[in-house]
C-alpha cells in the first residue's frame, strides 16, 4: 500500500480526530492564557483586599468559555468520528472546526486582557465593576460566532 | 410607573434654625439639594456661601477613630456564623432610635481605651522580634560554656568571636595551628560560615589578627556578659513574659469586644451627621437668613411641607414650582412594579434616563427576562435558582440591594424553567423530558427563531424611538428615521426569503417595492441636517450603509442558541463522564456523584453568568442604541448608606 492509499482509506479519521484536537486544543491554550492573565491582575488585588475575591473570581472566569465551546465542538465532531469515514468527509470535519480553534484561541486571550484591565475597575471603583464585564464580553461575540459557524458546520453536511 | 415627577423648592430658614430644619428633612429623605453656590443669580446678589460648616471636620476625625476601633475588635469579636447569622442580617432602625441609642453611647472613651491598649500590644510584639533576633544572634555560639565576661578578662591574651566562610574552613585551621600561643575553637557551623573562638597569647595576638583578616574574618558582636546559652534563656523569659502580657492586653480586648455593636450603630449615626452638616455647603445664606434650594418627589409635596412646619414652626417661606421638563438638573428616580423595578439596576448601570425621557426599565424587562431564560435554559438550574432565591428571601433579613437582586433571580427563574421545558432539558437531559426542540437536532430552527427574536427586539427599539419624537412633536423625523427604515429592512426581509422559500410572485414584487422606496427615503433624509447638496446626498447614502449595522445586529442575537446550546452541551459532558465513571462499581458510583455535582454546579454558575451579561450586552448595544439617550442624575437621598445596620 503505497502512501497516498494509505492516506485515501485511513485519512478520513486521521483528520477528523486532527479537527477534535484543533478544537480543543488551540481554544484551551487560547482560555488558559487568557484566565493567567487575569488571574495575575487579580493577585495584586486580593493582597489588599481579599473580600474582592469572589468578583474578581467572575472576571477571571470570562475567557474561559472560549475552552468549553472547543470542547463542545470537539465532542461533536468525536461522535461522527468512524474508522471507515471517507477522506472528504474527515477534511470536511476538520475545516470545521478551525473557526472555534483560531477565533477561540486568539479571543480568549484578547478578552483576558480585557478583563484584567476590568480588574482595575474592582480595584477602584468596585460598584462599577460589572460594566468591566461588559466589556470583556463585547470581545466573547466574536468567539460565540466562530462556535456558532463550527457548529453549523460540524452538521450541515452528511456524507 | 416611570421616572418620578419631580417638584422644585425654594425655601427661606433662619440660621439658627438649621440644625433642627435639617434633622427632620433626614427623616424625610426624600430631597435632593441644588448647589447654589453655583448659582450665578442668588450669588451676584451678594448671598454667600456657607463657610465649612462647623464641626464637620470633628466628625470626620470621630469617624476615623471609630472606624479603626472597630477594625482592632473586630479581630476579637466571635462572628456568629453560618446560616443563623445570614438569617437575622442586620439590625434594622428608625431615624428617632439611632438618634436617641447614639447619645447612650460613649464611644470617645471606649475608643481611646481601645487604642491604647492596642498601642500597648504592638510595642511588646516590637519587643519581641526585637528579641528574638538577639536570640538569633546567639544561637550559633551556645557551645561556648563560659561566661563571654571571663573570657574576655584573661590577662595578656585577645579574644576573637566571629565568623570566617565556610570554603576558607581547611585554611583557616591550618593556618591557626600554626601559631603557637593561641587556643581556638570551631564553635558550630552551618552551609556558609564557620564560628570561630579564638584566644591569643602575647605578641601572637597582632599576627593571629592579621591571619584572621586574611580569611574574610568577621568579628561577631554578642550581646551579655554571660555564656551565650546562659543569655538565651534570659532572653526566652523575657519574651515569655512580654506574651503573657499580650494575652492580657487581648483578655481586655475580648471583654470590650462586645461593645463592637455599638460603635458600628454609633459610625453609622455619624455618617448620617456628615451629610447632614455637608449638606448646607449647598445653602447660600445672607447675615441670617439660609437660602435652599432643591426637588422633592411632586407626590410627597405636602408630607414635605409638614416636616418643614414641624421643623421651623410658621417661620419660614416655602415656594414650590413644576419643574421645567428639559431641565437637565432635574435629578432622576425611578418607581416601577414590583417585578420591573427588579430591573432597574440595569438601566442604572447604563444611564439613567433624562427628565424628558421614557424610563426604558419595564420595556426592557419582558425581553430581558426571555432571553436570559433562552441562554440558561435548563429545568433543573430553573429549579435551583427558584427555591434558592425563594429560600433566601423569605427567612433571610437582607439588605436592600441584596434582596432586589435576589428577587431579580426569581423572577428569572421562571423563564429558565420555562426554556428548559422547550429544550427539554433537566440537568442537561439526565432524564428525557419531552422538548418542543431538542436544540442538538434543530439548532437550524432555534438560530432563526433567535434570530426573529432580535428582529422582535430592535423593531420594538425602534419603534420606541418613533413614539419618543412623535411624542416630542417632531412626527416627520418619525417617519424619516424610523419608518423608513421600517420599510427598508421589512421590504429586505421578505425580498430575502422569497430566494430561499416558494411565496406567491406578488409578495416578491410588494417587497422589493417597499425595501427599495424606504431605502430611497432614507437615501433622501438621512443627510437633511446638512446644509450643502453634496452634504446631504453624502448623509443620504451613509445612512443607508447604516442597514450593514443591523446585519450585525441581527448576528449578535445568534448567541442567544450558542450560549443555550454550549451549557447543555456541557452539562451533557458532564453527565457522560459520570455515567462512565458510574458504571465501574460502587466506588465508582460514588465518584460519579460526586462528578455530577461538582460538573453541573460549575456549568450552572457559568450558564448563569453568561447569560447574565449576554443579555446585558443585548440590552445595551442593540436595544438601547437604537433609542436611548440617557445621562439623568441620580437623585440622592438625602440618607448616609449604612454600613452596619439597616436604616428606614
Amino acid at each position: 500500500m503505497s502512501f497516498t492509499e494509505f492516506i485515501v482509506s485511513q485519512g478520513g479519521v486521521f483528520f477528523g480526530g486532527l479537527g477534535v484536537a484543533v478544537a480543543v486544543f488551540l481554544s484551551g491554550i487560547g482560555s488558559a492564557i487568557g484566565i493567567g492573565i487575569v488571574g495575575q491582575a487579580a493577585s495584586g488585588l486580593v493582597i489588599e483586599e481579599p473580600e474582592k475575591f469572589g468578583r474578581s473570581l467572575v472576571l477571571q472566569l470570562l475567557p474561559g468559555t472560549q475552552g468549553l465551546y472547543g470542547f463542545v465542538i470537539g465532542l461533536l465532531v468525536m461522535g461522527q468520528l468512524d474508522i471507515g469515514m471517507s477522506l472528504a468527509n474527515g477534511m470536511y470535519l476538520f475545516a470545521a472546526c478551525l473557526p472555534i480553534g483560531f477565533v477561540g484561541w486568539m479571543s480568549a486571550i484578547a478578552q483576558g486582557k480585557t478583563a484584567a484591565a476590568g480588574i482595575a475597575i474592582l480595584a477602584k471603583n468596585e460598584e462599577h465593576s460589572t460594566k468591566g464585564i461588559i466589556y470583556a464580553v463585547m470581545v466573547e461575540t466574536y468567539a460565540l460566532l466562530a462556535f456558532v459557524i463550527s457548529l453549523i458546520l460540524v452538521n450541515a453536511v452528511s456524507f | 410607573m416611570a421616572i418620578v415627577k419631580m417638584s422644585q423648592f425654594s425655601l427661606f430658614a433662619f440660621d439658627d434654625h438649621k440644625e433642627e430644619l435639617l434633622k427632620h428633612l433626614q427623616r424625610f429623605e426624600y430631597v435632593h439639594f441644588s448647589n447654589l453656590e453655583e448659582d450665578k443669580d442668588l450669588t451676584s446678589l451678594g448671598l454667600k456661601g456657607v463657610r465649612t460648616p462647623e464641626g464637620l471636620t470633628e466628625v470626620e476625625e470621630q469617624l476615623t477613630r471609630i472606624n479603626s476601633c472597630i477594625e482592632t475588635l473586630s479581630k476579637y469579636f466571635v462572628k456568629e456564623t453560618g446560616l443563623k447569622a445570614m438569617k437575622k442580617g442586620q439590625d434594622t432602625y428608625t431615624f428617632a432610635e439611632l438618634e436617641e441609642k447614639s447619645h447612650q453611647i460613649d464611644s470617645n472613651r471606649l475608643c481611646i481605651q481601645v487604642r491604647d491598649l492596642w498601642k500597648e500590644r504592638e510595642g511588646h510584639k516590637q519587643a519581641i522580634d526585637k528579641l528574638m533576633v538577639q536570640i538569633g544572634e546567639l544561637k550559633p555560639w551556645k557551645g561556648i560554656s563560659s561566661p563571654l565576661k571571663d573570657l574576655d578578662s584573661i590577662r595578656d591574651t585577645e579574644l576573637f568571636i566571629g565568623t570566617v566562610p565556610r570554603k576558607l574552613k581547611e585554611k583557616v585551621i591550618t593556618d591557626l595551628s600554626e601559631v603557637e600561643g593561641i587556643y581556638y575553637e570551631v564553635v558550630d557551623e552551618d552551609k556558609e560560615s564557620l564560628y570561630l573562638l579564638v584566644m591569643s597569647y602575647g605578641q601572637d595576638a597582632e599576627k593571629t589578627k592579621e591571619l584572621l583578616r586574611n580569611s574574610s574574618f568577621t568579628k561577631a558582636i554578642l550581646h551579655g556578659e554571660g555564656a551565650p546559652s546562659e543569655e538565651i534563656t534570659i532572653l526566652e523569659g523575657k519574651i515569655a513574659l512580654l506574651q503573657e502580657q499580650i494575652s492580657e492586653i487581648d483578655e481586655k480586648l475580648k471583654e470590650l469586644a462586645p461593645s463592637l455593636e455599638e460603635l458600628k450603630l454609633m459610625y453609622d449615626y455619624l455618617s448620617n451627621k456628615k451629610l447632614r452638616l455637608a449638606s448646607t455647603e449647598n445653602f447660600v445664606m445672607t447675615e441670617k437668613v439660609n437660602v435652599i434650594k432643591g426637588f422633592i418627589p411632586s407626590d410627597k409635596a405636602s408630607d414635605f411641607e409638614e416636616r418643614i412646619k414641624e421643623a421651623l414652626g410658621s417661620v419660614y417661606y416655602l415656594e414650590l414650582e413644576e419643574v421645567d421638563k428639559d431641565d437637565p438638573n432635574v435629578p432622576i428616580l425611578l418607581k416601577n412594579s414590583d417585578f420591573a423595578s427588579t430591573f432597574e439596576s440595569l438601566t442604572s448601570m447604563y444611564a439613567l434616563p433624562q427628565y424628558n425621557e421614557v424610563d426604558p426599565t419595564p420595556l426592557l424587562a419582558p425581553f430581558y427576562l426571555i432571553f436570559f431564560g433562552m441562554m440558561a435554559a435548563d429545568v433543573g438550574y430553573g429549579l435551583i435558582m427558584l427555591i434558592g432565591s425563594m429560600f433566601v428571601l423569605k427567612n433571610f433579613n437582607l439588605k436592600d440591594n441584596t434582596r432586589m437582586f435576589l428577587k431579580f433571580f426569581y423572577y428569572l427563574s421562571f423563564s429558565v424553567i420555562i426554556w428548559g421545558f422547550i429544550y427539554g432539558s433537566l440537568f442537561g437531559g439526565i432524564i428525557t423530558l419531552p422538548g418542543i426542540f431538542d436544540p442538538a437536532e434543530d439548532y437550524n430552527t432555534l438560530l432563526i427563531l433567535s434570530i426573529a427574536f432580535g428582529l422582535i427586539h430592535i423593531y420594538f427599539a425602534l419603534g420606541i424611538k418613533a413614539y419618543k419624537l412623535i411624542k416630542s412633536g417632531k412626527p416627520r423625523d418619525a417617519l424619516y428615521d424610523v419608518g423608513f427604515w421600517y420599510m427598508a429592512l421589512t421590504g429586505s426581509i421578505v425580498y430575502l426569503l422569497n430566494i430561499v422559500m416558494t411565496m406567491p410572485p406578488i409578495l416578491k414584487t410588494i417587497s422589493l417595492v417597499v425595501m427599495v422606496l424606504g431605502m430611497l427615503g432614507i437615501v433622501a433624509t438621512g443627510g437633511r441636517e446638512a446644509k450643502s447638496v453634496a452634504g446631504r446626498v453624502g448623509g443620504g447614502v451613509y445612512a443607508l450603509y447604516g442597514i450593514s449595522g443591523y446585519v450585525g445586529d441581527f448576528v449578535s442575537y445568534s448567541r442567544l442558541m450558542a450560549l443555550g446550546l454550549a451549557g447543555g452541551f456541557i452539562a451533557g459532558a458532564v453527565n457522560m463522564m459520570a455515567g462512565m465513571v458510574a458504571q465501574s462499581g460502587p466506588i465508582g458510583f460514588v465518584f460519579a456523584i460526586i462528578i455530577f455535582i461538582f460538573g453541573q454546579t460549575f456549568n450552572l454558575g457559568l450558564s448563569l453568568l453568561g447569560a447574565y451579561v449576554h443579555t446585558i450586552r443585548l440590552t445595551f448595544v442593540e436595544f438601547f442604541g437604537k433609542f436611548y439617550e440617557g445621562g439623568g442624575k441620580s437623585f440622592n437621598t438625602f440618607k448616609s448608606k449604612p454600613k452596619y445596620i439597616n436604616l428606614k
